[in-house]
């Protein structure tokens, strides 16, 4: 029998800026009854393994986390492993299941992430939590912090390419405009290329709404073989079999000044990509790919990474956005969830939520003002810090 | 009435529950302050002679006998050779690469606390060096551009980390040597 991972079941809770009424576990557990309702399961007796998601101890106030969600969700005594990416986190964890599924260790495996990234610290904190993920010593303690080093790639594109701020104000707006499209989004807003561009600077050339959310959220996929999914999940059958069938990861330096000359793009995402597309056999992503959700941290990460993950050429990457080939309307829609933009981020449930959208895709299960037409392959695209590691999985439909 | 909880913020009890609520029971929420304090004894490790040197003035980098690269900031193993680098000296001049314009601090320290924004963070190609050395430009933002001259310079005030025992600075025409 093969050993492809297939999706057995997913779950989430809606994304927020402040789940006031949930804590962590309680987040966690209502992703998981939502996956056990998705699957038509009872309970989780069958499920041999566990992997938790999660990226902050300091958010979280809690260390050793994976163990208490798996106590929490009724996973004791089964096998638990917590997998830790930064912003890769979820992506990267289900990159471990999938090792976990094809080398025969299990049969299936719950990949579950969570994070509090929301109003529950100040914004003083978050900042400080958030800049203790780049280099401190070098980077944190001369006033660096995220913003700042995507605004300096952003530039440094602008200054190579022309990319204009236009272009990734595009971005801005149409991945809000698609979070209209999903009910568990955190953030739909109906805007236009002219409000980004009004919006308050943070770091120039980045303006408020070219910045992604933080939030409060959780999600879990259920992975197994196709033949444990059939004996164990009644849903399976329901519905189209899409199966986890590449998955590729890189890294960069940490700092963006050790990776001098190249300050313009992200070298972690093309070592990912070029690893996944060998193991699909894609050779033209731009045409074999029907829906992706790519890492949208800043709106122009988008732009770079349509130009490393290959869909189009070096340089192209503001104006081929700017057209709407990525629209919900164009040849390769991406971040039809709404991206970390619009949707949300909570760190540890980010890269698994990625995948949910593109399954539910996949499916053709998601609400039909952002269904994508036919789509049979599908792309997640997640970073770490500016890409120090990057991870890209494919996932496909079979029938 | 006293509140017996010292660090509670606030309670919500919501009226009613929505039909067939699971979580009926648990609408209650409770919500308290907490508050995490954390000091080290930080090693500066064998990174520590650049930070001594910069107390008296000197700017160093890391150079890789092996494949010759030069390391700003400085690196005490060659991630190339994985051999032990040698220290060297450099002039602290240097070209703005790229650089961004930031309106919040993220507070990292007292050092950055103090920072008033906006200020300029700028990813600087020493002279002599392979790599970018990021630091506070001390310049007005419209000022700061990809390819401006700068150079270190040191601060005479006391500093709580020892990074900020130096920035950088625009060079002026007046301090720029004739050709």
């Amino acid at each position: 029998m093969s050993k492809v991972p297939v999706i057995a079941a997913v779950g989430v809770t809606p994304i927020a800026s402040e789940h006031r009424g949930s804590n962590l576990r309680d987040l966690m557990a209502e992703a998981v009854l939502d996956c056990l309702a998705d699957a038509g399961m009872d309970d989780l007796s069958a499920v041999e393994q566990g992997l938790t998601s999660y990226e902050s101890d300091h958010f979280n106030l809690q260390m050793t986390l994976g163990a208490i969600l798996h106590d929490t969700i009724g996973m004791i005594p089964k096998p638990n492993l917590r997998v830790e990416g930064g912003g890769a986190t979820g992506a990267l964890a289900l990159r471990a299941a999938w090792a976990h599924i094809q080398s025969g260790l299990c049969d299936s495996i719950l990949v579950y992430g969570c994070e509090k990234n929301g109003r529950g610290v100040s914004s003083r904190t978050a900042n400080q939590l958030f800049a203790l993920s780049a280099d401190v010593d070098w980077e944190m303690m001369v006033g660096g912090n995220y913003t700042g080093f995507y605004a300096a790639m952003i530039r440094a594109h602008m200054e190579a390419y022309g990319t204009r701020e236009e272009q990734f104000a595009h971005v801005a707006a149409r991945n809000r405009r698609n979070a209209g499209f999903n009910p568990i989004a955190q953030k739909p807003m109906d805007i236009s290329i002219d409000d980004v561009m009004n919006s308050r600077p943070v770091a120039e050339p980045y303006k408020l709404f070219d910045c992604s959310l933080l939030s409060d959220g959780a999600a879990c996929v259920l992975l197994s073989t196709e033949e444990w999914a059939r004996e164990h999940c009644p849903a399976f059958d329901k519905r189209a079999p899409v199966y986890f069938t590449a998955t590729g990861c890189g890294s960069d330096t940490m700092r963006l000044g050790d990776r001098y000359p190249e300050l313009t793009n992200f070298r972690a995402k093309r070592t990912a990509a070029a690893q996944a597309y060998a193991m699909a056999n894609i050779s033209d992503p731009m045409r074999e790919i029907d829906v992706a959700e790519l890492y949208d941290s800043y709106s122009g990460v988008e732009i770079q990474a349509v130009e490393d993950l290959g869909f189009v050429e070096r340089g192209q990457g503001g104006p081929s956005v700017a057209d709407g080939i990525f629209d919900l309307d164009g040849a390769l829609p991406v971040n039809t969830s709404g991206g970390l933009l619009g949707r949300g981020a909570p760190v540890g449930a980010t890269g698994i939520l990625q995948a949910i959208e593109v399954v539910q895709q996949l499916w053709g299960a998601v609400d039909p003002r952002r269904q994508v037409a036919k789509a049979r392959r599908a792309l997640t695209d997640t970073h770490a810090g500016i890409a120090s590691i990057s991870v890209v999985n494919i996932f496909e439909r079979r029938d | 009435m006293t509140e017996k909880v010292r660090s509670k913020i606030d309670i919500r009890v919501p009226e009613s529950a929505p039909a067939g609520d699971a979580w009926a029971q648990f609408r209650g929420v409770e919500r308290i302050a907490m508050e995490l304090t954390q000091s080290y004894k930080y090693s500066l490790g064998k990174y520590s002679r650049f930070f001594m040197e910069l107390e008296n003035g000197r700017f160093l980098a890391t150079r890789c006998h092996g494949c010759g690269k030069v390391y700003a900031p400085p690196r005490p193993l060659c991630p190339n050779c994985l051999a032990v680098t040698d220290w060297v000296e450099l002039s602290g001049e240097g070209v703005v690469k790229t650089y961004s314009v930031l309106r919040f601090s993220p507070g990292s320290n007292d050092d950055v606390r103090a920072l008033e924004t906006p200020y300029v963070l700028a990813y600087v190609l020493l002279d002599g060096a392979d790599t970018l050395f990021p630091h506070l430009l001390k310049a007005a933002p419209d000022q700061a551009h990809s390819g401006l001259r700068v150079r270190v310079a040191y601060s005479d005030e006391p500093v709580h980390h020892p990074i900020h025992l130096m920035y950088f600075v625009p060079v002026a025409d007046s301090e720029r040597q004739q050709p």
